[in-house]
């Protein structure tokens, strides 16, 4: 039996395998305090991805149209000398590096290192499709973005506020945390389009419109300041930029927000009560807030709401932002992002100088290409090479005709992954890397805690590593000694970000601990804020409700919003390699209510087309009274149907976040 | 025969087994009890293990393409409810499954009856912790190590002394029962209602998350599938919908309807049509449920009542 991390959303539950040739057995381990030994399905079933015989196991470059087997010499050489090529010729910024959260902290640090020796700011991940506009919300208003308590204080919760997140499905260890405390008797509120499981055991179900959230949430702030149930102490002392706030919240009284949302003004005052009055309050929002064109307003109401009823800072209370991959808490720590170094320093900040020091050579002081705009800077020639690892943005991002029209246009595509993916085959070389079952180093979970990854089982063939393969590129490409173990990069890690400086490898196994972890908190810390608030104060904005990028009109009068679903993760690469879980989780599916499939004569299972003003796909109808009328939802996990080939090019300012969550479609029989 | 073993007896006991057969144990590791490959006697725990033994005879997955074959293994520490789990199992796969078949046979399961209940535990309604069939059993009393064998395996125990008290099983049993009493199963398998809200209340929580089968000593039921490696089988979970999908669909669509079944598999089919209860009372259902869910609840909820 080896402890280690399950490789799938942000829980970060703690399990013990034991896999010999084909055949694992896993179970959770009873003393984590994460899952404290439970599970969900992808926990139990969802390892055998590790064992597919369709893993890449040798290094391999593209001659013509064939792909031909190399030594990891020759790869390795191969991948240095044409990134050099192309950075002497178009220079640093023609490279693009796209990291991945389903990856190690080393992993991650080591890539962004590479790409801003190299002098650019070209690195980004799947983060900025799902948490960036958390990243810049919370930056903003609190000065630290990541959950500011634990899951074990959610025990200790009083009112839960879930908006955005189905959390029984894509958290699911977190959402038994939950029916566990409503079962106790402790209250629940859940805004939803969707009647999810938690919807429907709540004391109050906002089954919102998508896209109001700022409507919707400002509205229950407007109840709360006027039944004063503000915690008036907490806004004097630890916030700034109240009156201007209060004066914004004064246009959304419920009655006017109900033409928005969609929500009887009666239910929002009774939540807004409830959160206000019930505390210690926690909120816990996903994708739903997070994926729209005003994702950072989003977060930033979330954490208004937060701020004046006090519901920070305190055990029980608090902001949850819960982390769709294993690790896109670290990734981001770890500064895979285009417009921040490790521990969210910006480019353009002073501190800079601290990573020349400590890497010994210039940096760019300018932010780089995000995620999203990768793809448009290949298509009109700006960047020329990408190289990625563990990431499959032909399924999984928006916009997806420009994706493969960028690839395309590419000089040097390097794909490091276990799978030849759909986007693997546009590459031209092909790194073999290793599961999260089979190699070290550590991984941040959606509460802080930093946890030990340990191997249970070899790579197959000559399969390595991603902390290696990048050790190799990172050694030859600037003639520096390569890393000898993910400890090494941890180490510079610690030297690299004051958060993590106090965190000794040895001392997070077999448990965890939560960041920031320093010389006055060497056992981590629970709850952030406690005193004072990273920025100092709490910073309360005044956030104006705008629509979504797409309206529902006459030509296209669904609203289609996306996602997961329990048995599927991401572009399914793994869990769709599971028997159990691709058995539960079969084909690609479109929700629809049961009045409009009615309405247009469609029978559940049904092909039905769906069409946006960016694409066309077709998928059987799933007739569900969980989806109230005129939205539809189809989880992303299928390329089969790509729904990412519906989502246009509308992102958030701040973040460059993606609107996944609204678009407008017709549905036809 | 019961036999009166010292500590180092029990070392001797474990040396005569492995000269035999390759030795696990229910083993400390990292703060829980694990089953593991062991050395000596001394490094069996005495403690529950985290989870039940049942993948020593059914395996996790497997390719049912390859011939049914097994190791000789002696697992030390096993708890009388799990071991009990296999004998009622037996009733059902012994003989059919051959994979099954084949490790039964050629596996001892040394078990531990407990001096104390678990946490949760209800052994006592089926009989436990003392069974009156195992391989070697083992109850660690008074400083002592009594210790039984079944015919087939007595030989291990020639030599040792022979207990002055012959009845200490059946008096630790009725002990045990007068300290710790039993949930009254009191006719379960006629007193559980179709229509009773309790499912519907459970499917409410439920996140089919399958530990209650993959915990369940008795749970046996298999999924089979083929890849490119072969046809495999692997442990299934009645509560998932895709449960019984190659026999055109699950016949029980909505999700109470399928822990209505669960239950109903325990308590009442089984033991019309094989005269056991499919339940130890080893209460891991209820640990690795990740919402409370308890089956005692099936057990004292007064059906009549609704």
């Amino acid at each position: 039996m080896t402890l280690t991390v399950c490789p799938y959303c942000g829980t970060g539950c703690q399990i013990e395998v034991d896999y010999s040739g084909d055949h694992y057995t896993v179970h959770g381990y009873t003393r984590s305090v994460v899952n404290e030994g439970k599970l969900c399905i992808k926990g139990y079933q969802g390892l055998s991805y590790a064992g597919s015989h369709d893993r890449i196991t040798s290094p391999m470059i593209r001659r013509g149209e064939s792909w031909v087997n190399v030594s990891w010499e020759e790869a390795i050489d191969f991948v240095v000398k044409r990134l050099r090529e192309i950075r002497d010729r178009y220079g640093p910024d023609a490279i693009a590096f796209q990291a991945s959260a389903k990856c190690t902290n080393e992993e991650n640090y080591l890539l962004q290192k590479i790409a801003r020796m190299m002098g650019t700011n070209n690195v980004d991940h799947c983060a900025r499709s799902c948490h960036s506009s958390t990243v810049a919300g919370l930056i903003r208003t609190l000065g630290t973005a990541a959950a500011t308590g634990s899951i074990r204080s959610l025990k200790s919760t009083e009112t839960f506020f879930v908006i955005g997140s189905n959390t029984t499905e894509q958290h699911p260890i977190i959402g038994t945390t939950i029916i566990k405390q409503k079962k106790m008797g402790k209250k629940l509120i859940v805004a939803d389009p969707r009647r999810t499981k938690l919807a429907s055991m709540a004391d109050v179900f906002l089954q919102f419109r998508p896209g109001s959230d700022v409507a919707l949430l400002n509205s229950m702030m407007f109840v709360i300041l006027k039944k004063g149930l503000i915690d008036s102490d907490f806004i004097k002392n630890r916030t700034e930029g109240f009156d201007e706030f209060a004066q914004e919240i004064e246009k959304y009284p419920p009655e006017l927000t109900e033409q928005i949302t969609g929500v009887p003004p009666d239910l929002v005052e009774k939540a807004a009560e409830i959160y206000a009055s019930n505390r210690p309050s926690a909120i816990l929002y996903g994708m739903g807030i997070t994926q729209h064109i005003h994702g950072t307003e989003n977060v930033m109401s979330v954490s208004n709401l937060a701020l004046m009823t006090g519901n920070l800072g305190k055990y029980g209370s608090g902001i949850f932002p819960l982390r769709g991959q294993n690790n896109v808490q670290g990734s981001s720590d770890m500064g895979a992002l285009s417009e921040f170094y490790p521990g969210y320093v910006p480019p353009d900040s002073e501190k800079v100088e601290t990573f020349e020091k400590l890497w010994e050579a210039k940096l760019p002081r300018k932010i780089g290409l995000m995620l999203s705009e990768m793809f448009d800077a290949a298509i009109d020639g700006r960047v020329k090479a990408i190289y990625l690892m563990g990431e499959n943005p032909v399924i999984t991002e928006a916009n997806l005709s420009e994706v493969e029209k960028g690839l395309k246009n590419l000089e040097l595509f390097v794909v490091q992954d276990i799978f030849m993916t759909e986007t693997a085959r546009y590459a031209n070389v092909l790194l073999p890397a290793s599961s999260a079952l089979e190699k070290e180093g550590t991984f941040t979970n959606t509460e802080r805690r930093i946890q030990r990854v340990v191997p249970v089982k070899d790579p197959p063939g000559e399969a390595r590593p991603d902390w290696w393969i990048l050790s190799q590129i990172y050694s030859k490409l600037f003639d520096r000694e390569a890393y000898g173990s993910p400890e090494d990069i941890f180490n510079e890690i610690r030297l690299a970000i004051p958060n993590y400086s106090g965190a000794k490898y040895a001392d997070l196994y077999p448990d965890g601990k939560q960041w920031p972890i320093n010389d006055q908190h060497p056992d981590g810390t629970e709850i952030l804020h406690v005193d004072r608030f990273t920025r100092g104060l709490g910073k309360l904005m005044a956030i104006p409700y705008r629509p979504p990028s797409e309206s529902p009109d006459d030509q296209y009068p669904f609203i289609l919003t996306t996602g997961r679903n329990y048995y599927h993760w991401h572009s399914g690469t793994m869990t769709r390699r599971s028997d159990i879980l691709e058995r539960e989780s079969p084909n690609p599916y479109v929700e629809i209510s049961v009045n409009d499939a009615k309405r247009l004569s469609i029978r559940n299972g049904q092909t039905v087309t769906i069409e946006s003003r960016h694409g066309t796909i077709k998928l059987p109808a799933m007739v569900t009274s969980k989806i109230p009328d005129g939205i539809v939802f189809v989880p992303f996990h299928f390329k089969e149907a790509r729904v990412n080939l519906l989502v246009g090019e509308n992102l958030d300012p701040y973040s460059k976040i993606p609107e996944f969550k609204v678009v407008a479609v017709r549905v036809k029989a | 025969m019961i036999y009166e073993l010292t500590r180092d007896d029990m070392e001797k006991l474990y040396q005569r087994i492995s000269q035999e057969y390759e030795t696990f144990g229910a083993k400390e590791e990292l703060g829980e009890v694990i089953f593991s490959r062991i050395s000596s006697f001394s490094e069996v725990s005495e403690e529950k293990s985290s989870y039940s033994p049942k993948d020593f005879l059914i395996k996790r997955s497997e390719n049912i393409l390859e011939v049914p074959r097994a190791d000789k293994k002696a697992v030390f520490g096993v708890k009388s409810c799990d071991l009990r789990g296999f004998q009622i199992m037996d009733l059902q796969i012994l003989n059919k499954d051959p994979f099954y078949t084949v490790r039964r046979e050629n596996t001892i399961f040394v078990n531990f009856v407990c001096n104390e209940m678990c946490n949760g535990g209800f052994c006592t309604s089926f009989g436990g912790p003392v069974l009156d069939r195992y391989d070697i059993q083992v109850l660690h009393r008074d400083g002592k190590y009594f210790v039984q064998a079944d015919d087939r395996y007595e030989r291990f125990l020639t030599g040792f002394k022979i207990s002055q008290d012959q009845n200490v099983f059946s008096r630790h049993s009725q002990e045990f029962l007068q300290r710790y009493g039993k949930i009254d199963l009191n006719g379960i398998e006629k007193r559980m209602k179709w229509n009773s809200k309790l499912w519907s209340e459970f499917a409410s929580y439920c996140i089919s998350c399958g530990a209650c089968n993959y915990s369940c000593p008795t749970c046996y039921c298999i999924d089979v599938y083929d890849d490119e490696t072969g046809r495999k089988k692997e442990w299934d979970s009645c509560i998932l919908e895709g449960f019984t999908r190659t026999a055109a669909g699950n016949v029980r669509p909505e999700l109470s309807d399928r822990l209505r079944q669960r239950f109903y598999h325990k308590f009442k089919y089984y033991k019309l049509s094989k005269g056991e209860y499919l339940c130890t009372g080893c209460n891991r259902c209820v640990d690795d449920c990740p919402v409370d869910i308890d089956i005692k609840e099936v057990i004292t909820h007064d059906y009549d009542k609704e």
